[in-house]
Protein backbone atom coordinates (compact mmCIF):
# COMPACT_ATOMS: atom_id res chain seq x y z
CA UNK A 1 0.00 0.00 0.00
CA UNK A 2 2.72 2.15 0.47
CA UNK A 3 4.54 1.36 -2.25
CA UNK A 4 1.59 2.37 -4.45
CA UNK A 5 1.07 5.92 -2.83
CA UNK A 6 4.89 6.44 -3.44
CA UNK A 7 4.67 5.23 -6.59
CA UNK A 8 2.02 7.93 -7.30
CA UNK A 9 3.97 10.57 -5.65
CA UNK A 10 7.22 9.80 -8.15
CA UNK A 11 5.07 9.58 -11.15
CA UNK A 12 3.16 12.67 -10.44
CA UNK A 13 6.38 14.46 -9.52
CA UNK A 14 7.79 13.31 -13.28
CA UNK A 15 4.94 14.45 -15.23
CA UNK A 16 5.37 17.77 -13.64
CA UNK A 17 9.00 17.73 -14.47
CA UNK A 18 7.95 17.03 -17.75
CA UNK A 19 5.61 20.36 -17.67
CA UNK A 20 8.57 22.52 -17.12
CA UNK A 21 10.61 20.96 -19.63
CA UNK A 22 7.64 21.36 -22.24
CA UNK A 23 7.66 25.43 -21.16
CA UNK A 24 11.14 25.29 -21.27
CA UNK A 25 11.56 23.47 -24.91
CA UNK A 26 8.58 26.29 -25.52
CA UNK A 27 10.07 29.14 -24.45
CA UNK A 28 13.79 28.47 -25.80
CA UNK A 29 12.57 27.68 -29.27
CA UNK A 30 9.37 30.14 -30.02
CA UNK A 31 10.29 33.32 -27.43
CA UNK A 32 14.39 33.39 -28.03
CA UNK A 33 15.37 34.99 -30.50
CA UNK A 34 16.25 32.26 -33.01
CA UNK A 35 12.41 31.35 -33.67
CA UNK A 36 10.99 30.26 -36.83
CA UNK A 37 10.40 33.24 -38.61
CA UNK A 38 13.63 33.07 -39.67
CA UNK A 39 14.10 29.54 -40.77
CA UNK A 40 10.72 29.76 -43.40
CA UNK A 41 11.64 33.93 -44.57
CA UNK A 42 15.61 32.63 -45.24
CA UNK A 43 18.19 35.58 -44.30
CA UNK A 44 17.25 38.12 -47.39
CA UNK A 45 13.79 38.46 -46.26
CA UNK A 46 12.68 42.08 -45.22
CA UNK A 47 11.00 43.70 -42.03
CA UNK A 48 7.50 43.70 -43.43
CA UNK A 49 8.32 40.02 -45.17
CA UNK A 50 9.03 38.81 -41.73
CA UNK A 51 6.30 40.39 -39.98
CA UNK A 52 3.73 38.67 -42.27
CA UNK A 53 5.58 35.30 -41.76
CA UNK A 54 4.90 35.99 -38.36
CA UNK A 55 1.32 36.74 -38.46
CA UNK A 56 0.38 33.50 -40.84
CA UNK A 57 2.38 31.37 -38.32
CA UNK A 58 0.60 33.07 -35.80
CA UNK A 59 3.50 34.20 -33.77
CA UNK A 60 2.07 37.41 -32.91
CA UNK A 61 -0.15 35.78 -30.37
CA UNK A 62 0.80 35.89 -27.14
CA UNK A 63 3.51 33.12 -25.87
CA UNK A 64 1.04 31.79 -23.23
CA UNK A 65 -1.69 31.19 -25.42
CA UNK A 66 0.10 29.48 -27.99
CA UNK A 67 2.06 27.19 -25.00
CA UNK A 68 -1.40 25.88 -23.99
CA UNK A 69 -2.14 25.47 -27.90
CA UNK A 70 0.86 23.60 -28.50
CA UNK A 71 0.95 21.16 -25.42
CA UNK A 72 -2.93 20.35 -25.68
CA UNK A 73 -2.44 18.93 -29.33
CA UNK A 74 1.12 17.29 -28.06
CA UNK A 75 -1.69 15.17 -25.87
CA UNK A 76 -3.23 14.08 -28.37
CA UNK A 77 -0.08 13.22 -29.93
CA UNK A 78 -0.52 15.81 -32.80
CA UNK A 79 3.24 17.36 -32.43
CA UNK A 80 2.81 19.24 -36.02
CA UNK A 81 4.81 19.06 -38.98
CA UNK A 82 8.77 19.78 -39.95
CA UNK A 83 8.72 23.12 -41.48
CA UNK A 84 11.57 21.66 -43.88
CA UNK A 85 9.87 18.39 -45.33
CA UNK A 86 6.59 18.43 -44.41
CA UNK A 87 6.39 15.44 -42.55
CA UNK A 88 4.61 14.82 -39.01
CA UNK A 89 6.49 14.58 -36.20
CA UNK A 90 5.21 12.19 -34.80
CA UNK A 91 6.01 10.02 -37.57
CA UNK A 92 9.71 11.17 -37.73
CA UNK A 93 10.47 9.96 -34.54
CA UNK A 94 8.20 6.84 -34.74
CA UNK A 95 11.05 6.31 -37.37
CA UNK A 96 13.75 7.38 -35.68
CA UNK A 97 13.67 5.56 -32.39
CA UNK A 98 14.10 2.18 -33.69
CA UNK A 99 17.85 3.06 -34.48
CA UNK A 100 18.36 4.91 -31.41
CA UNK A 101 17.31 1.91 -29.59
CA UNK A 102 19.50 -1.05 -31.74
CA UNK A 103 22.68 1.70 -30.75
CA UNK A 104 21.59 2.15 -26.80
CA UNK A 105 20.22 -1.46 -25.91
CA UNK A 106 23.48 -2.97 -26.19
CA UNK A 107 25.15 -0.26 -24.93
CA UNK A 108 22.79 -0.29 -21.68
CA UNK A 109 23.88 -3.75 -21.42
CA UNK A 110 27.34 -3.37 -21.92
CA UNK A 111 27.35 -1.05 -18.90
CA UNK A 112 25.61 -2.91 -16.83
CA UNK A 113 27.67 -5.90 -17.49
CA UNK A 114 30.91 -4.34 -16.92
CA UNK A 115 29.70 -2.18 -13.98
CA UNK A 116 28.55 -5.18 -12.40
CA UNK A 117 31.68 -7.71 -13.21
CA UNK A 118 34.48 -4.97 -12.18
CA UNK A 119 32.78 -3.11 -9.65
CA UNK A 120 32.23 -6.77 -7.33
CA UNK A 121 35.88 -7.26 -8.53
CA UNK A 122 37.09 -4.37 -7.50
CA UNK A 123 34.65 -4.00 -4.14
CA UNK A 124 35.29 -7.16 -2.99
CA UNK A 125 39.28 -6.81 -3.09
CA UNK A 126 39.25 -2.78 -1.62
CA UNK A 127 42.68 -1.39 -2.09
CA UNK A 128 44.10 -3.97 -3.77
CA UNK A 129 46.22 -3.61 -7.34
CA UNK A 130 43.14 -4.69 -9.12
CA UNK A 131 41.00 -2.00 -7.65
CA UNK A 132 43.27 0.29 -7.51
CA UNK A 133 44.25 0.24 -11.29
CA UNK A 134 40.80 0.20 -12.38
CA UNK A 135 40.10 3.51 -10.12
CA UNK A 136 42.50 5.29 -12.68
CA UNK A 137 41.16 3.73 -15.50
CA UNK A 138 37.72 4.84 -14.99
CA UNK A 139 38.62 7.93 -13.38
CA UNK A 140 40.26 9.12 -16.93
CA UNK A 141 37.18 7.62 -18.64
CA UNK A 142 34.81 9.73 -16.22
CA UNK A 143 37.23 12.45 -16.92
CA UNK A 144 36.68 12.28 -20.93
CA UNK A 145 34.00 13.38 -22.40
CA UNK A 146 31.69 11.06 -24.71
CA UNK A 147 33.22 12.65 -28.00
CA UNK A 148 36.35 12.46 -27.21
CA UNK A 149 36.33 9.01 -26.73
CA UNK A 150 34.17 8.17 -29.81
CA UNK A 151 36.37 10.25 -32.09
CA UNK A 152 39.36 7.78 -30.05
CA UNK A 153 37.38 4.73 -31.45
CA UNK A 154 37.08 6.03 -34.92
CA UNK A 155 40.46 6.89 -35.42
CA UNK A 156 41.68 3.42 -33.92
CA UNK A 157 38.95 1.20 -35.83
CA UNK A 158 38.64 3.13 -39.15
CA UNK A 159 42.24 4.51 -39.87
CA UNK A 160 44.79 2.82 -38.00
CA UNK A 161 43.40 -0.74 -37.84
CA UNK A 162 40.41 -0.64 -40.22
CA UNK A 163 37.41 -3.55 -39.45
CA UNK A 164 34.62 -1.61 -38.77
CA UNK A 165 32.56 0.70 -40.84
CA UNK A 166 32.83 4.61 -39.70
CA UNK A 167 29.91 5.45 -41.20
CA UNK A 168 26.42 3.46 -40.21
CA UNK A 169 25.05 3.64 -43.38
CA UNK A 170 21.97 1.07 -43.60
CA UNK A 171 21.15 -0.40 -46.83
CA UNK A 172 17.55 0.59 -48.22
CA UNK A 173 15.15 -1.61 -46.73
CA UNK A 174 17.27 -2.76 -43.67
CA UNK A 175 16.88 -1.73 -39.90
CA UNK A 176 19.96 -0.86 -37.63
CA UNK A 177 19.93 -3.72 -35.72
CA UNK A 178 19.77 -6.31 -38.69
CA UNK A 179 23.61 -4.67 -38.87
CA UNK A 180 26.22 -5.67 -35.72
CA UNK A 181 29.00 -4.64 -37.10
CA UNK A 182 27.18 -0.41 -37.86
CA UNK A 183 25.63 -0.54 -34.33
CA UNK A 184 29.21 -1.68 -32.54
CA UNK A 185 31.30 1.21 -32.69
CA UNK A 186 28.68 3.55 -31.68
CA UNK A 187 27.59 1.03 -28.50
CA UNK A 188 31.03 0.53 -27.49
CA UNK A 189 31.15 4.39 -27.43
CA UNK A 190 28.52 4.83 -25.15
CA UNK A 191 29.23 2.09 -22.68
CA UNK A 192 33.11 3.56 -22.47
CA UNK A 193 31.84 6.78 -21.33
CA UNK A 194 28.90 5.61 -19.10
CA UNK A 195 30.01 2.24 -17.42
CA UNK A 196 32.75 4.22 -14.97
CA UNK A 197 30.44 5.96 -12.98
CA UNK A 198 28.17 2.32 -12.46
CA UNK A 199 31.36 0.55 -11.46
CA UNK A 200 32.67 2.82 -9.16
CA UNK A 201 29.06 3.57 -7.26
CA UNK A 202 28.81 -0.44 -7.35
CA UNK A 203 32.64 -1.20 -6.15
CA UNK A 204 32.14 1.64 -2.92
CA UNK A 205 28.70 0.18 -2.04
CA UNK A 206 30.21 -3.83 -2.30
CA UNK A 207 33.23 -2.17 -0.23
CA UNK A 208 31.28 -0.78 2.73
CA UNK A 209 29.00 -3.94 2.63
CA UNK A 210 31.81 -6.16 2.98
CA UNK A 211 32.87 -4.44 5.90
CA UNK A 212 29.88 -4.85 7.80
CA UNK A 213 29.40 -6.75 10.72
CA UNK A 214 27.11 -9.48 9.07
CA UNK A 215 29.47 -9.88 6.55
CA UNK A 216 32.56 -10.73 9.01
CA UNK A 217 30.19 -12.86 10.59
CA UNK A 218 29.64 -14.77 6.93
CA UNK A 219 33.20 -15.10 6.38
CA UNK A 220 33.78 -16.17 10.13
CA UNK A 221 30.91 -19.00 9.45
CA UNK A 222 32.49 -20.40 6.23
CA UNK A 223 30.63 -18.70 3.93
CA UNK A 224 32.57 -18.80 0.63
CA UNK A 225 32.85 -18.75 -3.09
CA UNK A 226 30.05 -17.89 -5.42
CA UNK A 227 27.57 -17.66 -2.35
CA UNK A 228 29.37 -14.86 -0.40
CA UNK A 229 29.85 -12.91 -3.91
CA UNK A 230 25.93 -13.06 -4.01
CA UNK A 231 25.34 -11.91 -0.52
CA UNK A 232 27.93 -9.05 -0.86
CA UNK A 233 26.83 -7.88 -4.41
CA UNK A 234 22.87 -8.55 -3.41
CA UNK A 235 23.02 -6.38 -0.44
CA UNK A 236 25.14 -3.50 -2.20
CA UNK A 237 22.75 -3.61 -5.10
CA UNK A 238 20.73 -1.13 -3.95
CA UNK A 239 22.18 2.45 -3.61
CA UNK A 240 24.31 1.48 -6.82
CA UNK A 241 21.03 0.88 -8.77
CA UNK A 242 20.06 4.47 -8.29
CA UNK A 243 23.42 5.45 -9.72
CA UNK A 244 22.89 3.05 -12.87
CA UNK A 245 19.75 4.12 -13.74
CA UNK A 246 21.15 7.83 -13.56
CA UNK A 247 24.02 6.50 -15.85
CA UNK A 248 21.19 5.07 -18.49
CA UNK A 249 19.42 8.03 -18.28
CA UNK A 250 22.79 9.90 -18.57
CA UNK A 251 23.32 7.47 -21.93
CA UNK A 252 20.15 9.52 -23.76
CA UNK A 253 22.65 12.90 -23.89
CA UNK A 254 25.34 10.55 -25.07
CA UNK A 255 23.79 9.57 -27.48
CA UNK A 256 22.86 12.68 -29.30
CA UNK A 257 26.88 13.39 -29.95
CA UNK A 258 27.73 9.77 -30.78
CA UNK A 259 24.78 9.72 -33.25
CA UNK A 260 25.62 12.43 -34.95
CA UNK A 261 29.53 11.40 -35.38
CA UNK A 262 28.94 7.70 -36.56
CA UNK A 263 25.85 8.93 -38.81
CA UNK A 264 23.32 6.71 -36.80
CA UNK A 265 20.10 7.89 -38.27
CA UNK A 266 18.32 7.74 -34.41
CA UNK A 267 16.27 10.29 -32.49
CA UNK A 268 20.05 12.69 -31.33
CA UNK A 269 20.99 12.74 -34.60
CA UNK A 270 17.67 14.14 -36.29
CA UNK A 271 17.58 16.33 -33.19
CA UNK A 272 21.17 18.10 -33.57
CA UNK A 273 20.44 18.71 -37.18
CA UNK A 274 16.72 19.88 -36.98
CA UNK A 275 18.46 22.48 -34.46
CA UNK A 276 20.89 23.33 -37.06
CA UNK A 277 18.71 23.96 -39.30
CA UNK A 278 15.75 25.84 -36.84
CA UNK A 279 13.19 23.29 -37.38
CA UNK A 280 11.41 24.50 -34.57
CA UNK A 281 8.50 21.65 -34.61
CA UNK A 282 10.93 18.92 -34.92
CA UNK A 283 13.27 20.34 -32.22
CA UNK A 284 10.20 20.49 -30.15
CA UNK A 285 9.21 16.79 -30.41
CA UNK A 286 12.10 14.97 -30.38
CA UNK A 287 13.33 17.11 -27.51
CA UNK A 288 10.24 16.35 -25.97
CA UNK A 289 10.14 12.36 -26.68
CA UNK A 290 14.14 12.36 -25.05
CA UNK A 291 12.67 13.90 -21.65
CA UNK A 292 10.01 11.86 -21.40
CA UNK A 293 12.50 9.14 -21.99
CA UNK A 294 15.15 10.37 -19.61
CA UNK A 295 12.51 10.68 -16.67
CA UNK A 296 10.58 6.88 -17.85
CA UNK A 297 14.38 5.44 -16.66
CA UNK A 298 15.05 7.05 -13.88
CA UNK A 299 11.52 6.09 -12.72
CA UNK A 300 12.17 2.58 -13.21
CA UNK A 301 15.39 3.07 -11.71
CA UNK A 302 14.12 4.82 -8.81
CA UNK A 303 11.07 1.64 -8.40
CA UNK A 304 13.50 -1.12 -8.41
CA UNK A 305 16.04 0.14 -6.03
CA UNK A 306 12.82 0.87 -3.57
CA UNK A 307 11.60 -2.58 -4.37
CA UNK A 308 15.17 -3.99 -3.23
CA UNK A 309 15.14 -1.92 -0.47
CA UNK A 310 11.92 -3.49 0.57
CA UNK A 311 13.07 -6.95 0.14
CA UNK A 312 15.86 -6.15 2.58
CA UNK A 313 14.14 -4.71 5.27
CA UNK A 314 12.11 -7.98 5.44
CA UNK A 315 14.52 -10.23 5.51
CA UNK A 316 15.83 -11.81 8.16
CA UNK A 317 19.12 -10.09 9.60
CA UNK A 318 18.34 -6.92 8.70
CA UNK A 319 20.79 -6.82 6.64
CA UNK A 320 21.63 -3.36 6.05
CA UNK B 1 52.16 17.12 -2.71
CA UNK B 2 53.69 13.95 -3.96
CA UNK B 3 56.04 14.45 -6.92
CA UNK B 4 52.83 12.74 -8.98
CA UNK B 5 50.26 14.80 -7.51
CA UNK B 6 53.21 17.61 -8.49
CA UNK B 7 53.05 16.18 -11.97
CA UNK B 8 48.95 15.99 -13.19
CA UNK B 9 49.24 20.09 -11.47
CA UNK B 10 51.64 21.04 -13.68
CA UNK B 11 50.04 19.30 -16.81
CA UNK B 12 46.68 20.74 -16.16
CA UNK B 13 47.94 24.42 -15.35
CA UNK B 14 50.16 23.92 -19.01
CA UNK B 15 46.66 23.15 -20.75
CA UNK B 16 45.21 26.04 -18.89
CA UNK B 17 47.87 28.67 -19.83
CA UNK B 18 48.01 27.33 -23.66
CA UNK B 19 44.47 27.72 -23.71
CA UNK B 20 44.17 31.42 -21.65
CA UNK B 21 47.17 32.72 -23.27
CA UNK B 22 47.29 31.11 -26.75
CA UNK B 23 45.89 33.80 -28.33
CA UNK B 24 48.64 36.12 -27.64
CA UNK B 25 51.55 33.77 -28.22
CA UNK B 26 50.42 32.63 -32.11
CA UNK B 27 52.04 34.97 -34.77
CA UNK B 28 49.98 33.37 -37.40
CA UNK B 29 46.56 34.12 -38.37
CA UNK B 30 44.44 31.16 -37.36
CA UNK B 31 41.53 32.05 -40.16
CA UNK B 32 43.86 32.22 -43.65
CA UNK B 33 44.76 29.05 -45.81
CA UNK B 34 48.73 28.98 -45.52
CA UNK B 35 49.38 26.57 -47.64
CA UNK B 36 47.01 22.63 -48.81
CA UNK B 37 44.83 20.89 -46.62
CA UNK B 38 45.97 18.25 -44.17
CA UNK B 39 49.78 18.39 -44.62
CA UNK B 40 52.05 17.12 -42.12
CA UNK B 41 54.15 19.09 -40.02
CA UNK B 42 56.74 20.93 -41.58
CA UNK B 43 59.64 23.75 -40.37
CA UNK B 44 57.22 26.35 -41.19
CA UNK B 45 54.25 24.58 -40.26
CA UNK B 46 54.96 23.01 -36.97
CA UNK B 47 51.80 20.86 -36.24
CA UNK B 48 50.73 20.76 -39.93
CA UNK B 49 47.96 21.81 -41.53
CA UNK B 50 44.35 21.52 -40.87
CA UNK B 51 40.92 20.65 -43.63
CA UNK B 52 41.24 24.25 -45.38
CA UNK B 53 44.87 24.73 -45.34
CA UNK B 54 45.30 26.29 -42.01
CA UNK B 55 48.25 26.25 -40.03
CA UNK B 56 46.78 23.87 -37.12
CA UNK B 57 49.13 25.48 -34.73
CA UNK B 58 47.80 28.98 -34.56
CA UNK B 59 44.53 27.32 -34.41
CA UNK B 60 45.11 25.39 -31.25
CA UNK B 61 46.54 28.52 -29.31
CA UNK B 62 43.13 30.34 -30.50
CA UNK B 63 40.64 27.53 -30.07
CA UNK B 64 40.73 27.25 -26.04
CA UNK B 65 40.04 30.40 -24.65
CA UNK B 66 36.56 30.40 -25.71
CA UNK B 67 35.97 27.43 -23.83
CA UNK B 68 37.95 28.48 -20.67
CA UNK B 69 35.80 31.53 -20.51
CA UNK B 70 32.64 29.97 -20.64
CA UNK B 71 32.93 27.40 -18.60
CA UNK B 72 34.50 29.98 -16.00
CA UNK B 73 31.35 32.01 -16.28
CA UNK B 74 29.13 29.18 -16.30
CA UNK B 75 31.26 27.73 -12.75
CA UNK B 76 31.13 30.94 -11.16
CA UNK B 77 27.28 31.65 -12.01
CA UNK B 78 26.76 28.42 -10.74
CA UNK B 79 28.68 28.93 -7.26
CA UNK B 80 26.65 32.46 -7.02
CA UNK B 81 23.11 30.22 -7.29
CA UNK B 82 24.10 26.94 -5.67
CA UNK B 83 25.75 29.32 -2.74
CA UNK B 84 22.56 31.17 -2.57
CA UNK B 85 20.20 28.70 -2.26
CA UNK B 86 22.47 25.97 -0.45
CA UNK B 87 23.08 28.31 2.15
CA UNK B 88 19.37 29.34 2.32
CA UNK B 89 17.94 25.95 2.51
CA UNK B 90 20.18 24.95 5.59
CA UNK B 91 19.91 27.98 7.41
CA UNK B 92 16.11 28.72 6.96
CA UNK B 93 13.86 27.42 9.04
CA UNK B 94 10.92 27.56 6.36
CA UNK B 95 11.72 23.59 6.13
CA UNK B 96 8.80 23.63 3.09
CA UNK B 97 9.79 26.09 1.22
CA UNK B 98 13.92 25.12 1.64
CA UNK B 99 12.47 21.85 0.60
CA UNK B 100 10.51 23.48 -2.64
CA UNK B 101 13.54 25.39 -3.27
CA UNK B 102 16.07 22.12 -4.35
CA UNK B 103 13.13 20.29 -5.30
CA UNK B 104 12.48 23.01 -8.15
CA UNK B 105 16.44 23.36 -9.04
CA UNK B 106 16.05 19.59 -8.92
CA UNK B 107 13.57 19.09 -11.57
CA UNK B 108 15.43 20.31 -14.92
CA UNK B 109 18.51 18.92 -14.14
CA UNK B 110 17.51 15.31 -14.50
CA UNK B 111 17.43 15.85 -18.47
CA UNK B 112 21.14 15.30 -20.04
CA UNK B 113 22.93 18.25 -20.69
CA UNK B 114 23.62 17.99 -24.34
CA UNK B 115 19.80 17.89 -24.79
CA UNK B 116 19.49 21.13 -22.96
CA UNK B 117 22.14 22.42 -24.65
CA UNK B 118 20.97 21.67 -28.16
CA UNK B 119 16.91 23.07 -26.92
CA UNK B 120 18.75 26.39 -26.02
CA UNK B 121 21.07 26.61 -28.86
CA UNK B 122 18.03 26.36 -31.16
CA UNK B 123 17.13 29.65 -29.46
CA UNK B 124 20.11 31.49 -28.93
CA UNK B 125 22.27 30.48 -32.00
CA UNK B 126 25.86 31.61 -32.88
CA UNK B 127 27.01 32.73 -29.32
CA UNK B 128 28.81 31.23 -26.33
CA UNK B 129 25.38 32.08 -23.74
CA UNK B 130 23.32 28.46 -25.08
CA UNK B 131 26.72 27.28 -23.51
CA UNK B 132 27.03 29.28 -20.64
CA UNK B 133 23.38 28.93 -20.01
CA UNK B 134 23.10 25.12 -20.19
CA UNK B 135 26.62 24.28 -18.13
CA UNK B 136 25.19 26.61 -15.19
CA UNK B 137 21.22 24.51 -15.27
CA UNK B 138 22.92 21.24 -15.38
CA UNK B 139 25.23 21.55 -12.82
CA UNK B 140 23.34 23.64 -10.03
CA UNK B 141 21.48 21.51 -8.42
CA UNK B 142 24.86 19.37 -7.75
CA UNK B 143 26.25 22.29 -6.20
CA UNK B 144 23.23 23.57 -4.02
CA UNK B 145 22.86 19.31 -2.73
CA UNK B 146 27.06 19.54 -1.69
CA UNK B 147 26.68 23.05 -0.26
CA UNK B 148 23.17 22.20 1.52
CA UNK B 149 24.67 19.08 3.01
CA UNK B 150 27.87 20.25 4.25
CA UNK B 151 26.19 23.46 5.52
CA UNK B 152 23.65 21.53 7.66
CA UNK B 153 26.86 19.29 9.06
CA UNK B 154 29.14 22.64 9.51
CA UNK B 155 25.65 24.21 11.73
CA UNK B 156 25.30 20.93 13.87
CA UNK B 157 28.65 21.64 15.27
CA UNK B 158 29.35 22.69 18.76
CA UNK B 159 30.95 26.50 17.83
CA UNK B 160 28.04 26.77 15.35
CA UNK B 161 25.32 26.18 18.07
CA UNK B 162 26.81 28.08 20.30
CA UNK B 163 27.03 31.16 18.16
CA UNK B 164 23.47 30.85 17.25
CA UNK B 165 22.78 30.34 21.24
CA UNK B 166 24.33 33.66 22.08
CA UNK B 167 22.42 35.23 19.10
CA UNK B 168 25.23 36.42 16.94
CA UNK B 169 23.75 37.37 13.97
CA UNK B 170 23.46 35.73 10.61
CA UNK B 171 25.92 37.61 8.82
CA UNK B 172 28.67 37.49 11.72
CA UNK B 173 27.72 33.25 11.81
CA UNK B 174 28.33 33.04 8.19
CA UNK B 175 31.72 35.07 8.42
CA UNK B 176 32.98 33.27 11.15
CA UNK B 177 31.18 29.70 11.70
CA UNK B 178 30.04 28.43 8.26
CA UNK B 179 31.99 30.03 5.28
CA UNK B 180 35.55 29.25 6.23
CA UNK B 181 34.58 25.15 7.35
CA UNK B 182 32.53 25.44 3.77
CA UNK B 183 35.09 26.85 1.90
CA UNK B 184 37.43 23.52 1.05
CA UNK B 185 34.33 21.64 -0.08
CA UNK B 186 32.79 24.95 -2.13
CA UNK B 187 36.48 25.02 -4.06
CA UNK B 188 36.03 21.53 -4.83
CA UNK B 189 32.45 21.32 -6.28
CA UNK B 190 33.61 24.32 -7.91
CA UNK B 191 36.10 22.50 -9.57
CA UNK B 192 34.12 19.33 -10.52
CA UNK B 193 31.75 21.50 -12.30
CA UNK B 194 34.76 23.51 -14.27
CA UNK B 195 35.69 20.42 -16.06
CA UNK B 196 32.15 19.54 -16.76
CA UNK B 197 31.56 22.91 -18.21
CA UNK B 198 34.51 22.78 -20.04
CA UNK B 199 33.77 19.60 -21.54
CA UNK B 200 30.33 20.89 -22.34
CA UNK B 201 31.37 23.84 -24.20
CA UNK B 202 33.96 21.52 -26.19
CA UNK B 203 30.55 18.95 -27.04
CA UNK B 204 28.84 22.17 -28.15
CA UNK B 205 31.85 23.24 -30.49
CA UNK B 206 31.68 18.94 -31.27
CA UNK B 207 28.40 19.67 -32.48
CA UNK B 208 28.64 22.98 -34.34
CA UNK B 209 26.96 24.97 -31.37
CA UNK B 210 28.72 28.01 -29.88
CA UNK B 211 30.85 30.57 -31.69
CA UNK B 212 30.60 30.46 -35.49
CA UNK B 213 32.29 28.51 -38.38
CA UNK B 214 35.78 30.59 -38.74
CA UNK B 215 36.43 31.12 -35.02
CA UNK B 216 39.02 27.90 -33.86
CA UNK B 217 37.53 25.70 -31.20
CA UNK B 218 39.40 22.59 -29.87
CA UNK B 219 35.61 20.49 -29.89
CA UNK B 220 35.33 21.71 -33.22
CA UNK B 221 39.21 20.86 -34.91
CA UNK B 222 37.97 17.54 -33.45
CA UNK B 223 34.69 17.35 -35.95
CA UNK B 224 36.37 19.17 -39.03
CA UNK B 225 39.59 17.70 -38.92
CA UNK B 226 38.71 13.76 -38.33
CA UNK B 227 38.46 13.43 -41.83
CA UNK B 228 41.86 14.05 -42.43
CA UNK B 229 42.83 11.68 -39.76
CA UNK B 230 44.90 9.43 -42.06
CA UNK B 231 46.63 12.46 -44.04
CA UNK B 232 47.57 14.34 -40.83
CA UNK B 233 45.99 12.87 -37.37
CA UNK B 234 48.00 16.00 -35.60
CA UNK B 235 44.59 18.43 -36.21
CA UNK B 236 42.52 16.05 -34.20
CA UNK B 237 44.86 14.39 -32.38
CA UNK B 238 46.37 17.88 -30.27
CA UNK B 239 43.46 19.49 -29.67
CA UNK B 240 41.85 15.95 -28.10
CA UNK B 241 44.75 15.64 -26.08
CA UNK B 242 44.45 19.00 -23.83
CA UNK B 243 40.71 18.54 -23.64
CA UNK B 244 41.77 15.08 -22.14
CA UNK B 245 44.69 16.24 -19.78
CA UNK B 246 42.46 18.83 -18.70
CA UNK B 247 39.61 17.01 -17.74
CA UNK B 248 41.84 13.64 -16.04
CA UNK B 249 44.73 15.57 -14.73
CA UNK B 250 41.90 18.18 -12.60
CA UNK B 251 39.85 15.13 -11.98
CA UNK B 252 42.68 13.16 -10.82
CA UNK B 253 43.73 16.45 -8.28
CA UNK B 254 40.44 17.11 -7.11
CA UNK B 255 39.66 12.96 -6.28
CA UNK B 256 42.05 13.17 -3.89
CA UNK B 257 40.88 16.05 -2.07
CA UNK B 258 37.25 15.38 -2.38
CA UNK B 259 37.59 11.69 -1.43
CA UNK B 260 37.18 11.93 2.18
CA UNK B 261 35.25 15.59 1.84
CA UNK B 262 32.23 14.76 -0.32
CA UNK B 263 32.03 10.76 -0.37
CA UNK B 264 32.00 8.56 -3.09
CA UNK B 265 28.38 9.78 -4.43
CA UNK B 266 29.54 12.99 -5.33
CA UNK B 267 33.06 12.37 -5.90
CA UNK B 268 32.34 10.68 -9.13
CA UNK B 269 28.69 11.70 -9.46
CA UNK B 270 26.89 9.80 -10.83
CA UNK B 271 24.82 13.31 -11.18
CA UNK B 272 27.82 14.83 -13.17
CA UNK B 273 27.11 12.19 -15.74
CA UNK B 274 24.52 14.58 -16.95
CA UNK B 275 26.47 17.40 -17.06
CA UNK B 276 28.72 16.40 -18.78
CA UNK B 277 26.84 13.79 -20.95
Amino acid sequence: MRLASWLTMRVAAAAATLIVLSAVVFWATEVLPGDAVGTSAGPDATDAERAAIRVSLGLDRPAGERYLEWIGQAVQGNLGESLLTGRKVSEVIGDRLLASVAVLLPAAVMIVVLAVVLGSAAGLRAGGRWDRALSAITLGLVGSSDFLLATGLLVVFTAWWPVLPAVALVPAGDELWQHPDLVALPAIALALGGFGAAMRLLRASVAQTTGTGFAEFARLNGVRGVRYVWMMVSNAAAPALHGLSIVLAGLLGGSIVVETLFNVPGVGFELSQAVAERDVPLVQGLSLTLGAATLAILLAGDLCAAMLGRHQASAPGGAR
Amino acid sequence: MTPRRLAVLMMSSFVLVIAVCGPWLSAVDPNTPVAGPFEPSSGAHPLGTDVLGRDTLARVLDGGRALIMQAAVATMLGSVIGLTVGLGAALTRRRTVARFAVLGVDAIAVFPAILLLLVLAAGLPGGGAAVVAASVVVSVPFSVRVIRECTTAIIATEHARSAWARGDALMVRLRHDVLPALAPAALAEAGIRFVAAVQLAATAGFLGLGASAPAANWGRMVQENSAGITVNPLPVLVPATLLVLLAVGVTFLLDHITGPLLGERDRVGPDLVGVTR
